[in-house]
Protein backbone atom coordinates (compact mmCIF):
# COMPACT_ATOMS: atom_id res chain seq x y z
CA UNK A 1 0.00 0.00 0.00
CA UNK A 2 1.44 3.31 -1.01
CA UNK A 3 1.14 6.24 1.41
CA UNK A 4 -1.10 8.02 -1.09
CA UNK A 5 -3.78 5.33 -1.06
CA UNK A 6 -3.46 5.01 2.67
CA UNK A 7 -4.05 8.72 3.13
CA UNK A 8 -6.98 8.80 0.79
CA UNK A 9 -8.53 5.70 2.33
CA UNK A 10 -8.33 7.22 5.77
CA UNK A 11 -9.40 10.77 5.39
CA UNK A 12 -12.54 10.33 3.31
CA UNK A 13 -14.57 8.41 5.88
CA UNK A 14 -13.00 10.48 8.61
CA UNK A 15 -14.23 13.67 7.02
CA UNK A 16 -17.66 12.31 6.30
CA UNK A 17 -18.01 11.43 9.97
CA UNK A 18 -16.66 14.79 11.13
CA UNK A 19 -18.98 16.68 8.81
CA UNK A 20 -21.97 14.70 9.93
CA UNK A 21 -21.20 15.25 13.59
CA UNK A 22 -20.50 18.90 12.97
CA UNK A 23 -23.82 19.42 11.31
CA UNK A 24 -25.80 17.81 14.10
CA UNK A 25 -23.75 18.23 17.28
CA UNK A 26 -22.17 21.59 16.67
CA UNK A 27 -25.50 23.27 16.21
CA UNK A 28 -24.98 24.43 12.66
CA UNK A 29 -28.74 24.49 12.26
CA UNK A 30 -29.46 26.23 15.53
CA UNK A 31 -29.42 29.82 14.32
CA UNK A 32 -31.89 29.32 11.43
CA UNK A 33 -34.03 27.06 13.61
CA UNK A 34 -34.25 29.53 16.49
CA UNK A 35 -34.75 32.33 13.97
CA UNK A 36 -37.78 30.57 12.53
CA UNK A 37 -39.16 29.75 15.96
CA UNK A 38 -38.85 33.34 17.12
CA UNK A 39 -40.47 34.58 13.91
CA UNK A 40 -43.35 32.16 14.37
CA UNK A 41 -43.84 33.49 17.87
CA UNK A 42 -43.71 37.02 16.53
CA UNK A 43 -46.46 36.27 14.05
CA UNK A 44 -48.52 34.90 16.91
CA UNK A 45 -48.07 38.20 18.77
CA UNK A 46 -49.18 40.06 15.65
CA UNK A 47 -52.18 37.74 15.24
CA UNK A 48 -53.37 38.36 18.76
CA UNK A 49 -53.00 42.11 18.45
CA UNK A 50 -54.91 41.91 15.17
CA UNK A 51 -57.60 39.88 16.86
CA UNK A 52 -57.96 42.59 19.45
CA UNK A 53 -58.16 45.29 16.78
CA UNK A 54 -60.90 43.28 15.05
CA UNK A 55 -62.98 43.16 18.21
CA UNK A 56 -62.92 46.91 18.77
CA UNK A 57 -65.41 48.24 16.16
CA UNK A 58 -68.07 45.89 17.47
CA UNK A 59 -67.29 46.81 21.05
CA UNK A 60 -67.42 50.53 20.32
CA UNK A 61 -70.77 50.17 18.55
CA UNK A 62 -72.25 48.27 21.46
CA UNK A 63 -71.01 50.76 24.04
CA UNK A 64 -72.28 53.68 21.93
CA UNK A 65 -75.79 52.31 22.09
CA UNK A 66 -75.81 52.67 25.88
CA UNK A 67 -73.25 55.31 26.71
CA UNK A 68 -73.16 57.71 23.83
CA UNK A 69 -72.21 60.57 26.10
CA UNK A 70 -68.82 58.94 26.75
CA UNK A 71 -67.68 60.27 23.43
CA UNK A 72 -64.21 61.22 24.57
CA UNK A 73 -63.21 57.77 25.78
CA UNK A 74 -64.74 56.13 22.71
CA UNK A 75 -62.90 58.47 20.37
CA UNK A 76 -59.65 57.75 22.14
CA UNK A 77 -60.11 54.03 21.59
CA UNK A 78 -60.98 54.47 17.93
CA UNK A 79 -58.02 56.76 17.37
CA UNK A 80 -55.59 54.51 19.20
CA UNK A 81 -56.81 51.58 17.13
CA UNK A 82 -56.39 53.50 13.88
CA UNK A 83 -52.89 54.53 14.90
CA UNK A 84 -51.90 50.99 15.80
CA UNK A 85 -53.32 49.61 12.55
CA UNK A 86 -51.48 52.19 10.45
CA UNK A 87 -48.08 50.86 11.41
CA UNK A 88 -46.90 48.39 8.81
CA UNK A 89 -45.54 45.32 10.53
CA UNK A 90 -43.84 42.31 9.06
CA UNK A 91 -41.08 39.86 9.93
CA UNK A 92 -38.38 42.52 9.46
CA UNK A 93 -39.87 44.72 12.18
CA UNK A 94 -38.22 42.61 14.84
CA UNK A 95 -34.75 43.56 13.58
CA UNK A 96 -35.54 47.27 13.51
CA UNK A 97 -35.43 48.87 16.99
CA UNK A 98 -37.16 52.13 15.99
CA UNK A 99 -40.01 50.44 14.19
CA UNK A 100 -40.41 47.87 16.90
CA UNK A 101 -40.68 50.56 19.55
CA UNK A 102 -43.23 52.44 17.46
CA UNK A 103 -45.36 49.31 17.18
CA UNK A 104 -45.07 48.52 20.86
CA UNK A 105 -45.93 52.09 21.89
CA UNK A 106 -48.98 52.18 19.64
CA UNK A 107 -50.27 48.87 21.01
CA UNK A 108 -49.64 50.00 24.58
CA UNK A 109 -51.57 53.19 23.91
CA UNK A 110 -54.48 51.08 22.66
CA UNK A 111 -54.26 48.88 25.76
CA UNK A 112 -54.49 52.01 27.91
CA UNK A 113 -57.45 53.45 25.98
CA UNK A 114 -59.31 50.15 26.18
CA UNK A 115 -58.67 49.95 29.90
CA UNK A 116 -60.16 53.41 30.39
CA UNK A 117 -63.19 52.47 28.30
CA UNK A 118 -63.85 49.37 30.38
CA UNK A 119 -63.59 51.38 33.59
CA UNK A 120 -66.05 53.96 32.24
CA UNK A 121 -68.48 51.23 31.30
CA UNK A 122 -68.78 50.29 34.97
CA UNK A 123 -71.15 53.23 35.38
CA UNK A 124 -73.73 51.76 33.02
CA UNK A 125 -75.57 48.82 34.59
CA UNK A 126 -77.79 48.33 31.53
CA UNK A 127 -74.76 47.92 29.32
CA UNK A 128 -73.09 45.60 31.79
CA UNK A 129 -76.02 43.21 31.68
CA UNK A 130 -76.27 43.31 27.88
CA UNK A 131 -75.49 39.81 26.56
CA UNK A 132 -73.73 41.08 23.47
CA UNK A 133 -71.51 43.30 25.55
CA UNK A 134 -70.71 40.52 28.01
CA UNK A 135 -69.69 38.22 25.17
CA UNK A 136 -67.49 40.94 23.69
CA UNK A 137 -66.00 41.71 27.04
CA UNK A 138 -65.05 38.09 27.68
CA UNK A 139 -63.52 37.89 24.22
CA UNK A 140 -61.55 41.03 24.88
CA UNK A 141 -60.31 39.70 28.20
CA UNK A 142 -59.37 36.41 26.60
CA UNK A 143 -57.54 38.23 23.82
CA UNK A 144 -55.61 40.41 26.24
CA UNK A 145 -54.59 37.27 28.04
CA UNK A 146 -53.54 35.63 24.78
CA UNK A 147 -51.52 38.72 23.92
CA UNK A 148 -49.65 38.52 27.18
CA UNK A 149 -48.96 34.80 26.66
CA UNK A 150 -47.83 35.39 23.06
CA UNK A 151 -45.61 38.27 24.14
CA UNK A 152 -43.98 36.14 26.79
CA UNK A 153 -43.42 33.27 24.37
CA UNK A 154 -41.88 35.71 21.92
CA UNK A 155 -39.59 37.20 24.56
CA UNK A 156 -38.41 33.69 25.41
CA UNK A 157 -37.91 32.80 21.74
CA UNK A 158 -35.83 35.93 21.16
CA UNK A 159 -33.80 35.25 24.27
CA UNK A 160 -32.90 31.81 22.97
CA UNK A 161 -32.07 33.16 19.51
CA UNK A 162 -30.03 36.14 20.70
CA UNK A 163 -28.15 33.98 23.18
CA UNK A 164 -27.28 31.55 20.40
CA UNK A 165 -25.89 34.41 18.31
CA UNK A 166 -23.69 35.64 21.14
CA UNK A 167 -22.47 32.49 22.89
CA UNK A 168 -19.76 30.13 21.84
CA UNK A 169 -20.79 27.46 19.39
CA UNK A 170 -23.38 29.71 17.79
CA UNK A 171 -20.97 32.63 17.66
CA UNK A 172 -18.77 30.69 15.22
CA UNK A 173 -21.66 30.06 12.84
CA UNK A 174 -23.03 33.58 13.20
CA UNK A 175 -19.70 35.06 12.11
CA UNK A 176 -19.19 32.62 9.22
CA UNK A 177 -22.26 31.03 7.69
CA UNK A 178 -25.02 33.27 9.01
CA UNK A 179 -23.73 36.81 8.73
CA UNK A 180 -27.14 38.10 7.68
CA UNK A 181 -28.79 36.96 10.92
CA UNK A 182 -29.15 39.96 13.22
CA UNK A 183 -30.21 40.10 16.87
CA UNK A 184 -33.93 40.60 17.38
CA UNK A 185 -35.77 43.26 19.34
CA UNK A 186 -37.85 42.23 22.28
CA UNK A 187 -40.60 43.73 24.38
CA UNK A 188 -39.47 45.84 27.28
CA UNK A 189 -42.19 44.13 29.23
CA UNK A 190 -43.49 46.45 31.85
CA UNK A 191 -45.61 43.99 33.78
CA UNK A 192 -48.52 46.39 34.11
CA UNK A 193 -48.89 46.95 30.38
CA UNK A 194 -48.94 43.23 29.68
CA UNK A 195 -51.65 42.54 32.20
CA UNK A 196 -55.23 42.55 30.94
CA UNK A 197 -57.35 45.44 32.18
CA UNK A 198 -59.06 44.34 35.36
CA UNK A 199 -62.80 44.28 35.12
CA UNK A 200 -65.13 43.58 37.99
CA UNK A 201 -68.47 41.98 37.43
CA UNK B 1 8.77 46.73 32.51
CA UNK B 2 5.89 49.10 33.06
CA UNK B 3 4.79 48.63 29.45
CA UNK B 4 4.56 44.91 30.01
CA UNK B 5 2.61 45.51 33.19
CA UNK B 6 0.22 47.75 31.24
CA UNK B 7 -0.34 45.10 28.60
CA UNK B 8 -1.08 42.54 31.29
CA UNK B 9 -3.55 44.93 32.86
CA UNK B 10 -5.34 45.49 29.57
CA UNK B 11 -5.48 41.74 28.99
CA UNK B 12 -6.95 41.21 32.40
CA UNK B 13 -9.51 43.91 31.82
CA UNK B 14 -10.49 42.41 28.48
CA UNK B 15 -10.92 38.96 29.94
CA UNK B 16 -13.07 40.37 32.73
CA UNK B 17 -15.11 42.15 30.12
CA UNK B 18 -15.82 38.91 28.32
CA UNK B 19 -16.39 36.84 31.43
CA UNK B 20 -18.65 39.29 33.22
CA UNK B 21 -21.65 39.13 30.83
CA UNK B 22 -21.51 35.34 30.98
CA UNK B 23 -21.60 35.45 34.78
CA UNK B 24 -24.52 37.86 34.71
CA UNK B 25 -26.39 35.60 32.29
CA UNK B 26 -25.82 32.49 34.41
CA UNK B 27 -26.99 34.37 37.50
CA UNK B 28 -30.11 35.57 35.70
CA UNK B 29 -30.98 32.00 34.78
CA UNK B 30 -30.65 30.95 38.42
CA UNK B 31 -32.77 33.84 39.63
CA UNK B 32 -35.46 33.05 37.06
CA UNK B 33 -35.40 29.39 38.06
CA UNK B 34 -35.94 30.38 41.68
CA UNK B 35 -39.05 32.35 40.68
CA UNK B 36 -40.52 29.52 38.61
CA UNK B 37 -43.87 28.15 39.72
CA UNK B 38 -44.35 24.82 41.40
CA UNK B 39 -46.90 22.58 39.80
CA UNK B 40 -48.73 19.69 41.45
CA UNK B 41 -48.17 16.23 40.08
CA UNK B 42 -50.59 14.98 37.46
CA UNK B 43 -51.97 12.07 39.42
CA UNK B 44 -55.14 11.56 37.41
CA UNK B 45 -57.93 13.39 35.64
CA UNK B 46 -58.88 15.01 38.91
CA UNK B 47 -56.04 16.59 40.86
CA UNK B 48 -57.51 17.68 44.17
CA UNK B 49 -54.65 19.51 45.81
CA UNK B 50 -56.94 21.74 47.86
CA UNK B 51 -58.91 18.72 49.08
CA UNK B 52 -62.44 19.92 48.38
CA UNK B 53 -63.78 16.68 46.89
CA UNK B 54 -64.67 13.50 48.73
CA UNK B 55 -63.77 10.11 47.31
CA UNK B 56 -67.16 9.40 45.79
CA UNK B 57 -67.36 12.74 43.99
CA UNK B 58 -63.79 12.36 42.77
CA UNK B 59 -64.47 8.85 41.46
CA UNK B 60 -67.59 10.01 39.67
CA UNK B 61 -65.72 12.90 38.04
CA UNK B 62 -62.83 10.64 37.01
CA UNK B 63 -65.27 8.27 35.34
CA UNK B 64 -67.01 11.08 33.50
CA UNK B 65 -63.77 12.60 32.29
CA UNK B 66 -62.39 9.25 31.17
CA UNK B 67 -65.57 8.57 29.22
CA UNK B 68 -65.35 11.98 27.57
CA UNK B 69 -61.78 11.35 26.58
CA UNK B 70 -62.63 7.95 25.13
CA UNK B 71 -65.49 9.33 23.05
CA UNK B 72 -63.71 12.39 21.71
CA UNK B 73 -60.09 13.32 21.21
CA UNK B 74 -60.27 16.02 23.84
CA UNK B 75 -58.69 15.81 27.25
CA UNK B 76 -60.22 17.57 30.22
CA UNK B 77 -58.61 17.75 33.64
CA UNK B 78 -60.00 19.20 36.87
CA UNK B 79 -57.54 20.85 39.24
CA UNK B 80 -58.05 22.35 42.66
CA UNK B 81 -55.11 24.34 44.01
CA UNK B 82 -54.03 25.36 47.49
CA UNK B 83 -52.63 28.65 46.26
CA UNK B 84 -51.62 30.53 43.12
CA UNK B 85 -48.11 31.18 44.46
CA UNK B 86 -48.47 34.91 44.02
CA UNK B 87 -49.39 34.99 40.35
CA UNK B 88 -52.71 35.40 38.56
CA UNK B 89 -54.90 32.40 37.72
CA UNK B 90 -54.53 33.22 34.00
CA UNK B 91 -50.76 33.08 34.30
CA UNK B 92 -50.74 29.92 36.39
CA UNK B 93 -53.34 28.20 34.20
CA UNK B 94 -51.62 28.19 30.83
CA UNK B 95 -48.28 27.31 32.37
CA UNK B 96 -49.82 24.38 34.23
CA UNK B 97 -51.51 23.20 31.03
CA UNK B 98 -48.23 23.34 29.14
CA UNK B 99 -46.31 21.73 31.96
CA UNK B 100 -48.66 18.76 32.02
CA UNK B 101 -49.11 18.72 28.26
CA UNK B 102 -52.86 18.22 28.46
CA UNK B 103 -54.44 17.37 25.11
CA UNK B 104 -53.12 15.73 21.98
CA UNK B 105 -49.94 17.21 20.67
CA UNK B 106 -51.07 17.83 17.08
CA UNK B 107 -54.50 19.13 18.02
CA UNK B 108 -53.74 20.84 21.34
CA UNK B 109 -57.12 19.53 22.38
CA UNK B 110 -56.86 20.00 26.11
CA UNK B 111 -58.81 21.97 28.66
CA UNK B 112 -58.43 22.57 32.38
CA UNK B 113 -60.99 23.49 34.99
CA UNK B 114 -58.97 25.21 37.71
CA UNK B 115 -60.35 26.36 41.04
CA UNK B 116 -58.51 27.92 43.96
CA UNK B 117 -60.75 28.04 47.03
CA UNK B 118 -58.27 30.05 49.11
CA UNK B 119 -58.40 32.92 46.60
CA UNK B 120 -61.99 32.31 45.45
CA UNK B 121 -60.90 32.09 41.81
CA UNK B 122 -61.96 29.75 39.05
CA UNK B 123 -60.81 29.46 35.46
CA UNK B 124 -61.47 27.40 32.38
CA UNK B 125 -58.19 27.17 30.50
CA UNK B 126 -58.67 26.15 26.88
CA UNK B 127 -56.04 24.66 24.57
CA UNK B 128 -55.53 26.06 21.06
CA UNK B 129 -57.43 23.23 19.42
CA UNK B 130 -60.60 23.63 21.47
CA UNK B 131 -60.85 27.41 21.29
CA UNK B 132 -63.24 27.11 18.36
CA UNK B 133 -65.89 25.26 20.36
CA UNK B 134 -65.14 26.33 23.89
CA UNK B 135 -64.81 30.03 23.14
CA UNK B 136 -64.04 32.68 25.72
CA UNK B 137 -67.69 33.72 25.75
CA UNK B 138 -68.90 30.14 26.25
CA UNK B 139 -66.35 29.60 29.01
CA UNK B 140 -67.48 32.76 30.73
CA UNK B 141 -71.12 31.68 30.51
CA UNK B 142 -70.32 28.33 32.08
CA UNK B 143 -68.39 29.99 34.89
CA UNK B 144 -71.00 32.65 35.57
CA UNK B 145 -74.10 30.49 35.24
CA UNK B 146 -73.09 27.05 36.45
CA UNK B 147 -70.04 27.32 38.61
CA UNK B 148 -69.96 30.62 40.50
CA UNK B 149 -73.48 30.38 42.02
CA UNK B 150 -72.70 26.93 43.46
CA UNK B 151 -69.24 27.88 44.67
CA UNK B 152 -70.80 30.91 46.33
CA UNK B 153 -72.86 28.63 48.57
CA UNK B 154 -69.86 26.43 49.32
CA UNK B 155 -71.01 23.60 47.05
CA UNK B 156 -67.64 22.96 45.42
CA UNK B 157 -68.37 19.41 44.30
CA UNK B 158 -71.68 20.47 42.74
CA UNK B 159 -70.11 23.44 40.95
CA UNK B 160 -67.27 21.40 39.54
CA UNK B 161 -69.63 18.64 38.47
CA UNK B 162 -71.98 21.00 36.69
CA UNK B 163 -69.07 22.88 35.11
CA UNK B 164 -67.60 19.67 33.74
CA UNK B 165 -70.99 18.64 32.35
CA UNK B 166 -71.34 21.98 30.58
CA UNK B 167 -67.83 21.94 29.17
CA UNK B 168 -68.38 18.44 27.80
CA UNK B 169 -71.68 19.50 26.29
CA UNK B 170 -70.18 22.58 24.67
CA UNK B 171 -67.40 20.48 23.18
CA UNK B 172 -69.67 17.70 22.00
CA UNK B 173 -71.96 19.98 20.01
CA UNK B 174 -72.57 17.87 16.88
CA UNK B 175 -72.43 20.74 14.36
CA UNK B 176 -69.04 21.83 15.53
CA UNK B 177 -68.00 18.23 15.64
CA UNK B 178 -68.73 17.65 11.98
CA UNK B 179 -66.77 20.73 11.00
CA UNK B 180 -63.85 19.52 12.97
CA UNK B 181 -63.81 16.06 11.44
CA UNK B 182 -62.89 17.66 8.13
CA UNK B 183 -59.66 19.01 9.49
CA UNK B 184 -57.31 16.09 9.47
CA UNK B 185 -53.65 16.67 10.30
CA UNK B 186 -51.38 16.47 7.25
CA UNK B 187 -49.34 13.31 7.16
CA UNK B 188 -45.60 13.64 6.87
CA UNK B 189 -43.98 12.34 3.67
CA UNK B 190 -42.51 8.96 4.47
CA UNK B 191 -38.90 8.82 5.59
CA UNK B 192 -38.08 12.25 4.25
CA UNK B 193 -35.38 12.88 6.84
CA UNK B 194 -33.61 9.59 6.14
CA UNK B 195 -33.55 10.22 2.41
CA UNK B 196 -32.10 13.68 3.00
CA UNK B 197 -29.41 12.26 5.27
CA UNK B 198 -28.39 9.61 2.71
CA UNK B 199 -28.29 12.23 -0.06
CA UNK B 200 -26.11 14.47 2.07
CA UNK B 201 -23.63 11.68 2.76
CA UNK B 202 -23.47 10.80 -0.96
CA UNK B 203 -22.85 14.43 -1.93
CA UNK B 204 -20.13 14.77 0.69
CA UNK B 205 -18.43 11.58 -0.49
CA UNK B 206 -18.54 12.80 -4.09
CA UNK B 207 -16.99 16.12 -3.15
CA UNK B 208 -14.28 14.36 -1.20
CA UNK B 209 -13.58 12.06 -4.14
CA UNK B 210 -13.20 14.93 -6.56
CA UNK B 211 -10.93 16.78 -4.17
CA UNK B 212 -8.71 13.76 -3.62
CA UNK B 213 -8.54 13.06 -7.37
CA UNK B 214 -7.59 16.63 -8.11
CA UNK B 215 -4.69 16.38 -5.75
CA UNK B 216 -3.71 12.85 -6.72
CA UNK B 217 -0.55 13.95 -8.55
CA UNK B 218 0.96 15.14 -5.32
CA UNK B 219 -0.02 13.34 -2.15
CA UNK B 220 1.23 16.16 0.01
CA UNK B 221 -1.07 18.71 -1.58
CA UNK B 222 -4.02 16.42 -1.08
CA UNK B 223 -3.19 16.07 2.52
CA UNK B 224 -2.74 19.81 2.86
CA UNK B 225 -6.08 20.47 1.28
CA UNK B 226 -7.78 18.01 3.54
CA UNK B 227 -6.11 19.34 6.63
CA UNK B 228 -8.07 22.56 6.91
CA UNK B 229 -9.58 23.76 10.14
CA UNK B 230 -11.12 20.77 11.82
CA UNK B 231 -14.06 21.49 14.04
CA UNK B 232 -14.39 19.22 17.00
CA UNK B 233 -17.98 18.03 17.26
CA UNK B 234 -19.68 19.58 20.23
CA UNK B 235 -22.45 17.81 22.04
CA UNK B 236 -23.87 20.96 23.56
CA UNK B 237 -25.43 23.90 21.77
CA UNK B 238 -28.51 22.18 20.53
CA UNK B 239 -30.25 21.87 23.86
CA UNK B 240 -31.09 25.40 24.89
CA UNK B 241 -33.94 26.02 22.50
CA UNK B 242 -35.76 22.80 23.05
CA UNK B 243 -37.47 23.67 26.30
CA UNK B 244 -40.76 23.90 24.43
CA UNK B 245 -40.52 20.35 23.25
CA UNK B 246 -39.21 18.74 26.36
CA UNK B 247 -42.08 20.30 28.27
CA UNK B 248 -44.75 19.00 25.99
CA UNK B 249 -43.31 15.55 25.50
CA UNK B 250 -43.50 14.99 29.22
CA UNK B 251 -45.09 11.68 29.91
CA UNK B 252 -44.18 10.63 33.42
CA UNK B 253 -47.45 8.99 34.15
CA UNK B 254 -48.83 7.73 37.38
CA UNK B 255 -52.10 5.93 37.66
CA UNK B 256 -52.03 5.23 33.93
CA UNK B 257 -52.81 8.79 32.95
CA UNK B 258 -50.65 11.42 31.34
CA UNK B 259 -50.82 14.41 29.06
CA UNK B 260 -50.18 13.93 25.37
CA UNK B 261 -48.22 17.11 24.69
CA UNK B 262 -50.95 19.65 24.05
CA UNK B 263 -50.16 23.34 24.32
CA UNK B 264 -52.05 26.35 25.65
CA UNK B 265 -52.10 29.94 24.50
CA UNK B 266 -54.17 31.70 27.12
CA UNK B 267 -57.67 31.01 25.83
CA UNK B 268 -60.60 30.63 28.20
CA UNK B 269 -62.22 32.70 30.89
CA UNK B 270 -61.90 33.32 34.61
CA UNK B 271 -64.26 34.25 37.37
CA UNK B 272 -64.38 34.68 41.09
CA UNK B 273 -66.98 34.17 43.76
Amino acid sequence: MTPRILARGLYIPFFVIILGLMASGCGVNNIPTFDEQAKAKWSDVQNQYQRRADLIPNLVETVKGYANQEREVLTQVVEARAKASQIKVDASTINDPAKFKEYQDAQNALTGALGRLLVTVERYPDLKSNQNFLALQSQLEGTENRISVARRDYIEGVRVYNTELKTFPGLLWASTLYRSYKPMETFTAAADTARPPTVKF
Amino acid sequence: MSARYGVACIRLRDSIRTVLPVCVMVLTVFVLAAYALNFPQLTGRVVDEAGVLDLAAKGELERKLAEFEAQTTGQLVVVTLKSLQGTSIEDYGYQLGRHWGIGQKEKNSGALLIMVPSERKVRIEVGHGLEGQLTDAVSRLIIQNSIVPRFGTGDYAGGINRGVDDIIQALADPDEWRQRAKQRPDSQPFGFDIIMAILLVIVVIMIMRSVSRGGAQDPRSARRRAGGPVFVPMPWGSGSGSSDWSDSSWSGSSGGFSGSGGSFGGGGASGSW
